[in-house]
């Protein structure tokens, strides 16, 4: 799922938790289910490493990378 | 007799006449015996094949010009004559200046700029907003400037999150535009990156010229993919930068534009995972607090609920969730064997394998003496069959003497 969509749920969880109609079974699933999300994001910002790489001109219109 | 003047009043005279009648005049010539003063000021003299003009820049002004003439430079100046009273020589005091060709220059890109505007291609509603958390971003630019590095350098500064993608083009001179405009529309045709910047580091205004050239402009105006021009420093510019969906002061001031969002939620997403433990703790003492006005029954299970969610909520969450779920499983499972073992003690056949019996009359079960009476035809069920008896004698209870 991208960034936008996992922050989006992140947010509709949320404002579901902040609802004093949400029942207690569907809002601890919806906590789980945000832990699990902000976790991911957290692990994906500290985990990830910067590839920078250089296109390579093809002939055949074709894409070739190589790092830069 | 004719009014014979001193050479100040003269002098004087003349001042007047050349400042008010030569005030703010532009004049074209090339550059010799440039001399910059301790002081900061610029002396020099303006020449072309017959003549030469004297001209000062002071420092006020000097500062402003954005590069130091040399001898042999051809300028446009524009300033005011003055006379040097002591020397009895007339000179230029320079307001600004501009390298010659720099003129036919801006008036060029003045022409097109007015060219692509009323084509549209300056147009607010067709700018695209960038992407909040772009993956990848595209750089067309030199393999060799320091914009690429400067680029590289500060998103290494902010986040990893960002790949980038250097799509390698000619800046300056007569292959530049087609080399640009290949690269744009090679990353739009590959749909290779989430946003393009598109830039090259500082120079003349000649040395940006192919970010204005038509060729380029088309390109940027056609791509899908959102660009950021990022022409030379704060105060270069070029078409580019009114083509582009946003403009970049800097390569630098883009690849902070680019990251921005990034670098927001690196600070911010602790945060949102606590506010979900806030939430979830508020929402559990609501329940608790209104459980507590409701019966003692459910009272007990939502504060069995509670410990059992509180306690979830250390790191181990799921694993903890199972163990609580297998726990109350066995329980339940446990319970329903006792009861069903219960319920089998109980069950008739049960009873009667014990040696008890059941009398019944007319198919009706009878438990006390008073439903029958003497002659009455009775069945006494057995655990293995049935025997049918005839009533003789009702024994008086003591109790009914």
């Amino acid at each position: 799922m991208s960034i936008e969509k996992r922050l989006k749920r992140l947010e509709e969880i949320t404002e579901a938790l902040k609802t004093p109609t949400t029942e207690l079974q569907e809002a601890l699933t919806l906590f789980e289910e945000g832990v699990t999300l902000s976790k991911g994001i957290e692990k994906e910002l500290t985990d990830i490493e910067r590839k920078v790489e250089a296109l390579v001109q093809t002939d055949d219109d074709t894409v070739e990378l190589t790092p830069f | 007799m004719d009014t014979i003047l001193t050479i100040t009043q003269l002098t004087s005279l003349v001042k007047e006449s050349l400042q008010s009648q030569f005030s703010g005049i532009s004049v074209e010539g090339e550059v010799s015996n440039f001399t910059k003063a301790a002081s900061g000021h610029w002396y020099f003299t303006l020449k072309d094949e017959s003549s030469s003009l004297s001209a000062v820049m002071f420092k006020q002004a000097s500062w402003k010009v954005g590069f130091i003439p040399k001898d042999g430079d051809r300028l446009i100046v524009k300033g005011s004559l003055s006379v040097y009273a002591p020397r009895g020589s007339y000179q230029i005091i320079c307001e600004s200046m501009v390298a010659s060709g720099v003129g036919e220059i801006l008036l060029l890109l003045e022409k097109r700029r007015a060219e692509f505007a009323a084509l549209g291609y300056f147009d607010q509603e067709r700018k695209k907003s960038l992407p909040l958390y772009p993956k990848t971003v595209g750089v067309v630019t030199s393999s060799t400037g320091a914009v690429i590095q400067d680029i590289i350098k500060t998103l290494d500064r902010r986040t990893q999150a960002v790949n980038v993608i250097l799509l390698p083009a000619i800046v300056q001179g007569e292959l530049s535009p087609a080399s640009i405009s290949a690269q744009i529309e090679f990353a739009n045709r590959h749909n290779l990156v989430d946003i393009l910047i598109v830039g090259r580091g500082g120079g003349s205004l000649e040395d940006l010229l192919s970010f204005s050239d038509q060729q380029v402009i088309e390109a940027i105006v056609a791509s899908d993919i959102p660009i950021i021009s990022a022409v030379g420093h704060e105060s270069d510019w070029a078409l580019s930068d009114y083509a582009s969906d946003v403009r970049a002061s800097t390569p630098t001031a883009a690849a902070e534009i680019v990251s921005e969002s990034w670098l927001t939620l690196q600070k911010n997403i602790g945060q949102v995972r606590q506010s979900l433990h806030l939430l979830m703790q508020h929402k559990l003492s609501l329940l608790h607090a209104s459980a507590r006005s409701v019966n003692i029954g459910r009272l007990g299970e939502l504060l069995q609920q509670k410990v059992e969610y509180t306690s979830l909520f250390s790191d181990d969450l799921h694993q903890r969730l199972h163990q609580r779920f297998d726990t109350l499983l066995q329980l339940r499972k446990h319970s329903y064997t006792l009861l069903s073992s219960l319920l089998e003690s109980l069950s008739p056949s049960c009873v009667l394998q014990r040696g008890y019996a059941i009398v019944t009359k007319n198919k009706r079960v009878i438990s006390s003496k008073h439903e029958t009476e003497v002659d009455d035809i009775l069945q006494i069920h057995l655990s293995d069959g049935e025997i049918e008896v005839t009533v003789d004698h009702i024994k008086e209870d003591e109790s009914e003497h």
